[in-house]
């Protein structure tokens, strides 16, 4: 180009982005048509505190809301569990209240299941299907009703059971992937989730437990760890993180143990040998809880420094220098998570670590873990009762499923086979706000309000140790013809009638939420209960008095965890599939919101899809690019995503963010990316009662050279580093 | 010599791009049409005029908040329900009322994005609404009368004292 024609394209570039900023004409004023009721000033926001549901660890929110509309989403710095934090879910929830795909009035189905092909009725209409098809079920011999939720909570707990007690041989499956059910069944047993004081430890390890990113309660933990390295003066707690993949939180230790998948327990083992041996014992606790000292070390002889490092397949120094500082530092805090507890033998190795605990004899102590009972809350069936209903649905024996806040069709693996045994029940009702992978599947779909139009109320199953009651109101007028499942339950118990209707003479969810509420809450038991319902609102929820903490008592002796299986032929399937929630759509359920999508995950920085971690090494091995399309094939299914070299990694393992992949859940989410669980195999490892997310072996093929993955940044370096030599 | 013709290069871009933006300043660019139609005739010469409104009975939160808001459909019809029916103009009210649509009005008074003008503030220092709106009580279509520039608002400060710190306005 020459030099003039440059400086004359420029010039008319020049002008024309001015005349671009020019206005066209005037602008529009459209007022109200009905004014909000509470007298919304325009221009002023108006602020209120809410719960947020997008997780289970029931954060306190605030909202900004402009002229009727909710605009921003913070944490709410009363709260005790989030103190005014809010993770990136959190914020956008926002997007789940205006999203274009949401379910706006109930919908009958008409094409064949799965179609996707509904028609708009009326909630009368609906309800009375609803009522007809529940109607039978209230007899007392009649069997085949089931509800399908994730484990409920404070009111709608109280309220579903009541209901569901109406019909006696239905059963309420609550169950979630993420659900620390593994922690349930550990050495703590139904003690419940405890609450790890991160802020006073000095030495913290982590056995596959990822709590900045899914862990329970993130964001909580989130501020506990920065206390703990950051907020006293003279001390910043040490942190050790072993397990397989590098995540986020294992990036932020200062050292990371790259062990074998399920071998993590060893290092448990040796330390706790080390603190025998060196007779650093908390004596005194582990009598108390009703242990022998020889037991114990009986179980951990042989553990020295060379085996742990034998079998986690870590260098003997890392190990020794691991051991040495969780031995000589007080207090230590050993926390177990999801990659240790997903494998085969996840139940006695989470004991196993759990023992290491009582062994600081930091339990109820500054720098532990106090046991707060966890009260409100349903506890969550097993695993076994998911398989259980399953079979009974094989078997036809189910007529009736409800499904409320649960997606069980993306969030099983194939081997439960619940997709094909969901095609034979005759008749499935989904309460879902979104067409999601189940509700596609339903004969009739009841929507539900969404987080920032409901009512309810949220008591944090971990991460307090005083009593918390976080209160969820609307915070904007239903956008559309939605109703709470509570109110829906309600209403149904009015069109039923009989006793029923006579049991919940409630006309709203509020007064059976404000009645439940003062059960609970002994200042709301007297007095003017509207008033003081109303400060407890403003404030985000009760928060209560310090709770006294329990002590374990007569504790079984862990196993020694027997070694991790692995589903899949080592020379057919030469690779360790490691499946993790992604921070950005935890199991699934946020993957339909677009600002989570263009978020780059904090580790690939990869947005807008899913992808395959290989060690880079594995990768030259096989000849696989960055980028490049590949095909992973497990004993019972495959998929193919992008490949992302990832140095984080053992060479033999390949990972992979649970979360995208749906069929289903709107537009930004529908077909995007490939859902990992599709490969797990649980039905070969038989006799599990926890499903071993990471147990299974998978093989990898490259297809193509462009897999469509899309990176925000450039982790290998920057993109012209050849010409820059670095 | 080429370096001379280069700096005059320079000189000649920088120069055309400062009388681009003073030409921008100085021509009549205000492509607002500072009377448009309204989508129904509404009088304030009627309303404000003759039948002595308030100007608050109807922008109600122009004490409260940064504008002064325009009332809802729900109020006019809160007396043209019983007033006027026959009228065309309120015919075609209510036919927006059925229809379940807002009428939307034409913007006469607007500011750039970068200014923050707060109405609240102004009532409160006691500036009657006519001193930037003009006579609204005379006037059967509404009018701006006012630049609504920023020479003209400083004149306003200045004369009452206000701040005319840069921001006062533009936070």
């Amino acid at each position: 180009m020459k030099r003039r024609s440059f400086l004359q394209l420029s010039g008319m570039s020049l002008a024309l982005s001015m005349l671009a900023g020019c206005r066209k004409g005037n602008e529009k004023l459209i007022p109200y048509l009905v004014p909000p009721e509470d007298g919304a000033t325009p221009g002023i926001a108006t602020y209120y505190a809410s719960a947020c549901r997008q997780c289970p660890a029931g954060c306190g929110i605030l909202v900004r809301v402009h002229e009727g509309r909710a605009k921003k989403v913070e944490g709410n710095p009363r709260h005790p569990v989030n103190q005014g934090k809010l993770c990136a879910r959190g914020q956008a929830m926002l997007q789940e209240l205006y999203h274009p795909d949401r379910i706006r009035q109930p919908l009958k189905r008409t094409g064949p299941r799965g179609s996707g092909q509904f028609e708009p009725i009326s909630w009368d209409e609906g309800l009375k299907q609803l009522a007809e098809a529940l109607a039978p079920f209230q007899q007392a011999d009649r069997d085949g009703l089931a509800l399908v939720s994730a484990p409920l909570r404070g009111s709608l707990a109280t309220l579903t059971g009541e209901f569901l007690q109406h019909f006696p041989k239905a059963r309420h499956l609550a169950w979630e992937p993420l659900y620390p059910e593994w922690l349930h069944q550990g050495m703590f047993g139904k003690l419940g989730t405890p609450d790890y004081d991160f802020e006073n430890t000095q030495y913290l390890l982590s056995f596959g437990a990822d709590f900045l990113e899914s862990h329970l309660s993130p964001v909580r933990y989130g501020h506990g760890f920065g206390h703990m390295r950051q907020a006293r003066p003279t001390v910043r707690g040490r942190y050790t993180y072993i397990g397989p993949r590098l995540s986020l939180t294992a990036a932020s230790a200062d050292r990371w143990l790259p062990a074998r998948p399920g071998t993590e327990w060893a290092l448990a083992l040796g330390i706790a040998r080390r603190l025998l041996k060196d007779q650093r014992v908390d004596a005194a606790a582990v009598q108390a809880a009703g242990l022998s000292l020889s037991a114990i070390g009986e179980l951990v002889a042989g553990f020295d420094e060379q085996r742990v490092a034998e079998i986690t397949d870590v260098s003997p120094a890392d190990i020794q220098a691991a051991i040495d500082e969780a031995v000589s530092i007080s207090p230590a805090l050993a926390l177990v998570g999801e990659m240790t507890a997903w494998q085969s033998n996840g139940p006695a190795a989470v004991a196993a670590i759990e023992l290491l605990n009582l062994l600081f004899g930091n339990l109820n102590r500054p720098g532990g873990l106090y046991f707060i009972p966890e009260t409100g809350n349903q506890l969550a069936s097993g695993y076994a009762e998911v398989t259980g209903l399953i079979e009974r649905m094989h078997r036809d024996q189910l007529q009736l499923m409800l499904v409320y806040g649960s997606n069980p069709v993306y969030s099983l693996p194939p081997g439960s086979g619940f997709t094909p045994a969901l095609a034979k029940v005759p008749q499935v009702i989904s309460f879902s706000s979104f067409l999601d992978d189940t509700s596609r599947q339903a004969d009739l779909i009841l929507p539900d309000h969404s987080n920032l139009e409901s009512w309810g109320d949220l008591i944090p199953p971990a991460g307090t140790r005083s009593e918390v009651i976080g209160l969820m109101q609307p915070v904007v007028k239903p956008l559309y013809d939605t109703r709470a499942f509570p109110d829906v339950l309600l209403a149904l118990a009015k069109a039923l009638g009989g006793e029923l209707a006579r049991q919940f003479p409630e006309k709203s969810y509020l007064q059976w939420l404000e009645q439940d509420l003062s059960k609970r809450i002994p200042a709301l038991a007297t007095g003017d209960r509207r008033q003081k319902m109303d400060r407890l609102l403003q404030e985000g929820g009760w928060f209560g008095p310090e709770v006294e903490p329990v002590l374990p008592k007569s504790l079984v002796l862990p196993q020694l965890p027997p070694a991790a299986e692995f589903s899949g032929a080592p020379q057919q399937y030469p690779l360790q599939l490691q499946v993790y929630p992604a921070i950005n759509y935890y199991d699934g359920r946020s993957s339909h919101l677009p600002w989570l999508q263009q978020l780059p995950d904090s580790m690939t920085t990869a947005v807008w899809g899913s992808w395959l971690e290989i060690n880079p090494q594995t990768a030259r091995e096989l000849g696989i690019n960055q980028g490049d399309l590949i095909e992973v094939t497990s004993p019972v299914g495959n998929i193919r995503l992008p490949a992302v070299h990832y140095p984080g990694l053992r060479p033999e393992v390949v990972a992979c963010p649970i979360g995208q992949g749906h069929q289903g859940l709107g537009r930004y989410a529908d077909g995007r990316g490939a859902n990992p669980l599709q490969l797990i195999a649980t039905a070969e490892n038989p006799g599990q009662q926890l499903p071993a997310w990471g147990g299974t072996r998978v093989q990898i093929r490259r297809l193509a050279d462009n897999g469509g993955l899309v990176m925000a940044g450039h982790p290998e370096g920057s993109y012209h580093r050849d010409l820059l030599g670095i | 010599m080429k370096k001379l013709l280069f700096r005059l290069l320079l000189l000649g871009i920088f120069g055309s791009m400062l009388a681009g933006l003073a030409l921008l300043y100085i021509l009549p660019l205000d492509t607002l049409d500072p009377s448009p139609e309204q989508p129904l005739p509404f009088s304030h010469k009627l309303h404000a005029g003759d039948y002595q409104i308030d100007c608050r009975f109807c922008h109600r939160h122009v004490e409260a908040g940064p504008v002064a808001g325009i009332p809802d459909l729900a109020l006019c019809r809160a007396c043209h329900q019983h007033i006027a029916t026959d009228r065309p103009a309120i015919k075609q009210l209510a036919e927006y009322w059925e229809r379940g649509e807002p009428i939307p009005w034409v913007r006469i008074h607007q500011l750039p994005d970068h200014v923050y003008f707060p109405h609240m503030m102004h009532i409160r220092a006691e500036v009657a609404c006519s001193y930037c709106h003009g006579k609204v009580r005379k006037m059967e279509r509404l009018t701006r009368v006012s630049s609504l520039k920023m020479g003209w608002c400083l004149n306003c400060h200045r004369d009452h004292q206000a701040s005319i710190d840069c921001w006062t306005c533009h936070i």
